[in-house]
């Protein structure tokens, strides 16, 4: 934290540049805005802990009140955090070495649409939902759906890699964005054109898509748009184990189709939730299908992955139970008594892999996970031609904050181990933050080198983000 | 009453939720911060209740840039009403001389004006021009904003009714319902108002007491009666009174797409949605046209439970949104059933949109018509 006179100086510059509405120094507004919805924070929170405040906050309205904001931090060597929605599940805007947060939540316009190229142009501060209802009613879709819709920004999406319930068919974030303005960290902007491909080097758009603010400050984006589909139908099917399930997954893509939602509950979670309101087999799977578009191709694709299904063992059980899911499907975001209570913790591992190494990936984490005290449940989710993702979902309760940070620790530790042991990747979605900070250099391996140096060449005083993604981290 | 261990569970669990609702919240809209949000009150009161932090000047504050719409309840799944909390926590402010300097104005001013515009009392309603009719007596109980600032919305109010054959009265005693204190945390000053009032509309020899302000309805029909003040009369909001008689109701043709503004003390928190809009429909012919966020999920106007005495600017800029909405639908009209949403939504509309009070609608599309009588 900086002493009262120089938090004061800043205030004062900063306030050249914003009117003094627009930025803070109040302790109630720092720690309001702290946090994001790391479950560690929130778990934090309700125990009556503080967690670590910015010096100041500001909240600029345009992309040049940014860079005038960058020019200064850079010169002061101050840590700038990015804050967009703040429904981040890793504790990525959590300002730990404090500074400034910038919160890109006045930058909300809804800049152009392109009808001819099906293309919007937003400002990073835009709410998800608030865009897609737009859209929506010009006929549209984003195709972005994720569960935190109402509390993410675009600027978030993006910063995150960020991938919505139905990118098996529409793809994650890193698809759906052709373009983007950015500030680096000496306040100079730059474009990456929206184009649909090119062949002109590496693509620098994909560099700061993921870089969770440690690269720069995303402040407007083009985003595709996809026409709202004709048709959406819902299909279930149960299997005895997780493997018939996910061989008839691989196979219906194998044949071309690309259905909007594929989701593969394991035996607990299946339990946990469809087994109050639908009848099947005690200990099996249920998988959960949708299929978006014309009806015709509909009724073509929703009958030949059910025929898949059932070669696979499957037992047919109509569209109850994944339509039920697709109506209650941002239930499971909201807080309990139970999850609430005590010292209780969940958390979510969102681990990606190829199919070749799906299985062994899940079964080696749930074992690992559960050593630590912690009862697991998964479904496979957000699948592809080549492999797709597992939500590996923790819950536990321990009798005092100490024990129950350091299990949630031990937890996570064994489950990210357990992921790289079996050659799966820690995130899918929710990006790195704070709460896969320390795992990136294992994660990337050779790779990481690039990054740090391509941080070094970007951002020399290191005053982006810093300790999130691996990078920055200060003693 | 709320228990303390129930208040302490629901805000406990408000505080840890991702900020599922906050997208609708008129506040975050207006401020675009974390802070004035459902989530950053519940987060102001949980780390009181749990000792980590007293509420500060600046948490005040936040505690007072809050509208009480309750829109935030529509998308809260434990069905957390962070409003009556927020409410709860004002009253002990209020208690110990913490609220904001612009609150304790309202109510010096509630108390020797008995209005919250700082106008005569003497002028209130007696303006009010009432025809000898030998029909059934009706009380209006006028409220503040139609006495004083929506006089039109008055007026035709007791047309309407003469209209429709009932014999007005309405009563110069009569003082601000309270509302505008309840909500801002001064129950025992508001309480005042309902004592006198209730005194007042008892004697009045009428068969009901008839409002048009949702404010005044939500007061006189709850906070009156939780609080031992009990009304001789049953008390009817306009828009139900009129739903009551739309087969005398005046019809008339509207050739443009007319809309509708729920006020929230009329629909989230009495339950109210359908009587103005089937009275909209048998006047004007047609159902209107909803809004992209309607009924349970309307935008608030910008004007409640003293953010437009403390934040005018961020009041209006709520108010300029909702008129946004209805122009989204193509609306030429916006009718609400409110005389104070009414002065927000006018004050923040143009030419391409006419904001209009319920009894202003149907006497504006149905005057000159007959009436059907029993």
């Amino acid at each position: 934290m900086l002493d009262n006179k120089t938090r004061m100086k800043l205030f004062k510059r900063i306030t050249k540049i914003l009117s003094n509405e627009h930025v803070t120094m109040h302790e109630t507004d720092q720690i309001l805005n702290a946090h994001d919805a790391w479950p560690l924070s929130e778990a934090k929170i309700r125990s009556g802990e503080v967690l670590p405040l910015a010096d100041l906050i500001v909240f600029p309205e345009s992309v040049d009140e940014v860079s005038k904001i960058l020019v200064i931090a850079n010169e002061l060597k101050l840590p700038i955090v990015p804050v967009g929605g703040g429904a981040g599940t890793c504790g990525g805007t959590l300002p730990i070495y404090g500074g400034i947060q910038l919160d890109l939540k006045r930058m909300n316009k809804i800049i152009e649409i392109d009808h001819k190229s099906m293309l919007v142009r937003v400002q990073a501060g835009v709410i998800g939902i608030d865009l897609e209802e737009e859209v929506n009613r010009l006929g549209y879709t984003t195709g972005h759906t994720p569960t935190s819709l109402r509390a993410s920004n675009i600027g978030g999406f993006i910063a995150t890699r960020s991938g919505g319930s139905m990118s098996s068919l529409y793809g994650k974030i890193e698809d759906l964005t052709l373009g983007l303005q950015v500030v680096l960290p000496n306040g100079s902007i730059i474009e990456t054109k929206a184009i649909p491909r090119h062949s002109v080097g590496p693509d620098l758009r994909q560099l700061f898509i993921g870089s969770e603010g440690t690269l720069g400050i995303i402040t407007e984006a083009t985003m595709k748009l996809f026409p709202l589909p004709e048709d959406r139908r819902f299909r279930s099917v149960s299997f005895p184990d997780v493997h018939s399930g996910l061989e008839a997954i691989r196979k219906i893509f194998r044949v071309g189709i690309l259905p909007s939602v594929v989701r593969l509950y394991d035996p607990e979670d299946a339990a946990f939730s469809f087994s109050m309101h639908f009848e099947f087999e005690e200990g099996h799977c249920m998988l959960l299908l949708a299929f978006d578009g014309a009806s015709k191709k509909i009724d073509i694709d929703e009958k030949q992955a059910v025929r898949i299904c059932l070669e696979e063992g499957g037992t047919d059980h109509g569209e109850g139970p994944s339509k039920r899911w697709w109506e209650h499907r941002y239930d499971m975001y909201y807080p309990t008594r139970l999850t609430t209570a005590g010292f209780a913790i969940g958390d979510t591992i969102d681990i990606v892999a190829t199919y070749d190494k799906l299985e062994s990936v899940y079964y080696a984490m749930k074992d690992a996970m559960e050593a630590e005290d912690a009862v697991v449940m998964s479904h496979f989710s957000h699948m592809y031609q080549n492999g797709g993702s597992i939500y590996m979902i923790f819950f536990t309760s321990q009798p005092d904050a100490e024990t129950a940070w350091a299990t949630y620790k031990k937890i996570w530790d064994a489950g990210v181990y357990a992921c790289h042991r079996e050659g799966g990747t820690m995130s899918h979605q929710h990006g790195v933050g704070l709460s896969r900070s320390t795992y990136t250099e294992d994660e990337l391996g050779s790779s990481f080198g690039v990054l740090k140096k391509i941080k070094e060449v970007l951002d020399p005083n290191c005053i982006m983000n810093p300790g999130k993604l691996g990078l920055g981290v200060r003693k | 009453m709320i228990e303390q261990d129930k208040i302490a569970e629901q805000v406990r669990m408000c505080a840890a939720c991702p900020k599922m609702c906050r997208h609708v919240c008129p506040t975050f809209f207006a401020w675009r911060s974390d802070a004035p949000t459902p989530h950053g009150r519940a987060l102001l009161l949980h780390q009181e209740i749990v000792g980590t932090r007293k509420i500060d000047e600046r948490g005040v504050e936040v505690l007072y840039q809050c509208l009480e719409c309750s829109h935030c309840l529509t998308w809260c799944k434990p069905e957390i009403d962070i409003a009556t909390f927020v409410e709860l926590k004002r009253q002990e402010l209020v208690k110990s001389g913490q609220q904001p300097k612009g609150i304790s104005q309202l109510t010096s001013l509630v108390s020797a004006m008995h209005n919250p515009f700082d106008e005569d009392h003497s002028k209130r309603n007696m303006w009010i021009k009432i025809s000898k009719s030998k029909g059934p007596k009706v009380l209006y109980f006028t409220g503040c904003t139609a006495a004083y600032r929506e006089k039109d919305s008055a007026q035709d109010t007791v047309y309407l009714l003469e209209l429709l054959g009932y014999s007005v009265e309405v009563t110069p005693d009569e003082w601000c319902c309270g509302s505008p204190l309840i909500r801002t945390g001064d129950i025992e000053t508001g309480l005042k108002q309902a004592a006198h009032n209730v005194e007042v509309l008892n004697r009045v020899d009428a068969e009901e007491i008839l409002v048009t302000c949702p404010g005044c309805y939500r007061v006189l029909t709850t906070d009156y009666t939780e609080n031992g003040y009990v009304l001789n009369k049953p008390v009817l909001h306009i828009s139900e009174f009129l739903a009551k008689s739309l087969d005398k109701l005046p019809v008339g043709k509207c050739d443009r797409l007319v809309s509708f503004h729920d006020p929230c003390h009329l629909g989230r928190h009495s339950g109210i949605y359908q009587a103005p809009r089937d009275v909209i429909t048998q006047v004007c012919g047609v159902a209107p046209v909803e809004m992209d966020r309607n009924k349970e999920n309307a935008m608030c106007c910008g004007n409640g439970a003293g953010l437009r005495t403390l934040f005018p600017e961020y009041a209006k800029k709520i108010g300029a949104e909702r008129i946004r909405q209805a122009k989204n639908v193509d609306a030429k009209y916006l009718v609400t059933s409110c005389p104070f949403c009414k002065e927000m939504l006018d004050a923040q509309s143009d030419e391409l949109l006419t904001v209009l009070d319920l009894p202003e609608f149907v006497m504006q599309f149905g005057k000159g018509r007959d009436v059907k009588t029993d």
